[in-house]
């Protein structure tokens, strides 16, 4: 296995092996230190079916169930395996028709071109996300890596005071709000309320602080809403410039992996209403983060 | 004869051999004119005007907007004339508004990119802005040159754009800062009004992306996809090639045109006083056909 930088210190290119084959405990060992050393990496060329997705995913922890497939009736999934996640424009199981303008579907996951990360919304976050492409448009569909452990070394020690010990609550209906669709929920309000994180995370095996930014934070513990929202996109726009982003353009069956807890990324906008575009996503459930990650001294109070 | 400097590659001059407090001649004003028309946002620097002063500048180049029945200041509230919108951290008694001041929320507003009054069937033309205390630190006004942002978008966009409609109203910036504390009589004062999104200058007659926060639809388009559009837009259009950064200094004289640049203010400390004091010259017509 090879592991080359496509963009230096921040994602790799993984070459020379083969991850639809079961691995072996030293190239997990491998990709787990390639993990920590880029945050992404891309392994190009891996025609992966579902469930070698999920077996090659497995090695890596724990997958969740991700919530837009849980609040989902199941008639409207496409796939009834509920940890692979259903990142299309289809129509559900009816892949020959794409989704319709207005189509709820559609307006929720728009909310995927905001800097997100994966899961944040929920008490344990993701940690890796794997997403493995099928089809890709003529234009766009990119997806976007901004690296946050950069963004958190280049605040300047002001900000690094102010942000240290803060903690933001993330929803899924905050990250929808901001482009006016209102999230229903399946009727459990636990999915919905939100979860409180530290805004600075320190990576449990590089021991590397990065900003925990997401669109999914709406507050800040002890800010008015609207400082807080204010501040939150000044800081977001900091933690996104173009020295931190890696772009990648998908090619069919390149596979990419992230760690959520070091990354934020996004989807580029394509014309989703004439183009067909087909990934399927797998995420891990975080290690080191999470209300756990509060440290005693601040949980106590 | 003034005499402009420019201080950006793209637009901003700053403008030399005038003095705003005094009466301009018809050539001064002519010369004004035809600097901002280029240059979109003018810069005087150490102009000790007073509130008279600033409305008799302001008025060579338009009728005033009057502020009042657009924000959310009461008339006894308001530490200025009407003509002026009072850009300070200040309450009518001349103190420091408290951190969860309702005016002080409700102006946390300006720290996203905005044009003003495009919320406005008519929207504003210029705005003049008077520096009388800044802040050492932070409080600085970014310019966005929305002429070059316009150049800069790829021909499939630029077609995409050419006649959209989008609405416009001060409850959708409120909105994108989670600032809901409107009452019923407000907003309906703050009703969506409907803005082309691409304009052509009537003077130097360069086409620009009429972007703003205010913006919440667009016209034949679901919400949030118009939502994620317009930031996108908004994100290419403020790249730092496009954006000036104004450092405040005492006695500041900035004044720009609405119709082709986008602006924001920069956080700061808001327990130092920032008094700042805008005027504002009224466009002509709406930017949208019925």
């Amino acid at each position: 296995m090879l592991i080359q930088p496509i963009q230096p210190g921040f994602v790799g290119l993984v070459t020379d092996v083969d991850i639809c084959q079961p691995l072996t405990a030293r190239q997990v060992a491998q990709i787990e230190g390639g993990m920590d050393s880029f945050a992404v990496l891309a392994f190009p060329n891996q025609p992966v079916t579902d469930e070698q997705q999920v077996a090659f995913s497995a090695n890596f922890g724990e997958l969740e169930i991700p919530l837009a497939a849980q609040m989902m009736a199941p008639e409207k999934r496409r796939f009834q395996k509920l940890e692979l996640g259903d990142i299309s424009n289809f129509d559900g199981k009816n892949t020959d028709k794409l989704r319709d303008r207005d189509d709820s579907r559609r307006m929720y996951a728009l909310a995927n071109r905001l800097w997100h990360s994966d899961a944040s919304f929920r008490a344990v976050g993701a940690g890796y996300t794997l997403l493995h492409s099928r089809v890709n448009p003529t234009k766009g569909g990119n997806t976007e890596f901004a690296d946050m452990r950069a963004a958190y070394d280049a605040l300047d020690s002001k900000t690094k005071a102010l942000v240290d010990d803060m903690i933001v609550g993330h929803s899924i209906v905050y990250s929808r709000e901001q482009i006016g669709f209102e999230v229903k929920g399946d009727g459990n309000p636990d999915n919905l309320k939100p979860v409180k994180h530290r805004l600075v995370v320190t990576h449990p095996v590089t021991g590397r602080k990065s900003l925990y930014l997401s669109s999914h934070i709406g507050e800040i513990e002890g800010w008015l809403i609207p400082e807080a929202r204010a501040f939150l996109r000044d800081l977001t726009e900091h933690a996104t410039q173009p020295q931190f982003v890696y772009s990648h353009k998908w090619e069919v069956n390149d596979m990419v992996m992230w760690d959520n807890r070091t990354v934020m990324h996004r989807a580029t906008r394509f014309d989703d209403l004439n183009e067909r575009r087909d990934l399927r996503r797998t995420s891990l459930k975080g290690v080191g983060l999470g209300i756990d990650s509060v440290p005693v001294r601040q949980a106590a109070e | 004869m003034i005499h402009v400097r420019p201080l950006h590659p793209l637009f901003v001059g700053e403008v030399s051999g005038v003095d705003t407090t005094r009466d301009l001649s018809v050539a001064d004003i002519a010369e004004i004119g035809a600097a901002i028309a280029q240059y979109a946002v003018l810069v005087f620097r150490d102009q000790r005007i007073d509130d008279e002063q600033q409305l008799a500048f302001s008025r060579c180049f338009g009728e005033l907007e009057y502020t009042g029945g657009t924000g959310i200041s009461k008339p006894g509230e308001q530490r200025l004339h009407p003509a002026f919108a009072d850009v300070s951290n200040l309450d009518v008694g001349g103190n420091l508004l408290a951190r969860d001041n309702r005016r002080r929320l409700y102006s946390l507003g300006n720290m996203l990119w905005h044009s003003d009054s495009s919320f406005k069937a008519v929207p504003a033309n210029y705005s003049i802005l008077s520096g009388r205390v800044v802040v050492d630190k932070g409080g600085e006004t970014e310019f966005a040159d929305m002429r070059a942002a316009y150049d800069s978008f790829e021909a499939d966009t630029k077609a995409e754009i050419e006649n959209l409609v989008c609405e416009h109203s001060l409850i959708y910036s409120r909105e994108t800062l989670g600032f809901g504390d409107l009452t019923e009589a407000e907003k309906a004062t703050m009703r969506p009004v409907r803005q082309a999104l691409v304009r052509t200058h009537p003077v130097s007659g360069r086409k620009s992306v009429y972007l703003a926060s205010h913006i919440g639809r667009i016209e034949g388009w679901p919400v949030p996809e118009a939502r994620a559009f317009v930031r996108d837009l908004t994100e290419i259009a403020t790249q730092p090639e496009f954006v000036y950064r104004h450092v405040w200094q005492p006695f500041d004289l900035v004044m720009w045109d609405n119709r082709c640049t986008m602006h924001r203010a920069r956080r700061y400390d808001s327990g130092t006083i920032r008094d700042m004091r805008r005027t504002t010259v009224a466009g002509d017509a709406p930017t949208a056909m019925a």
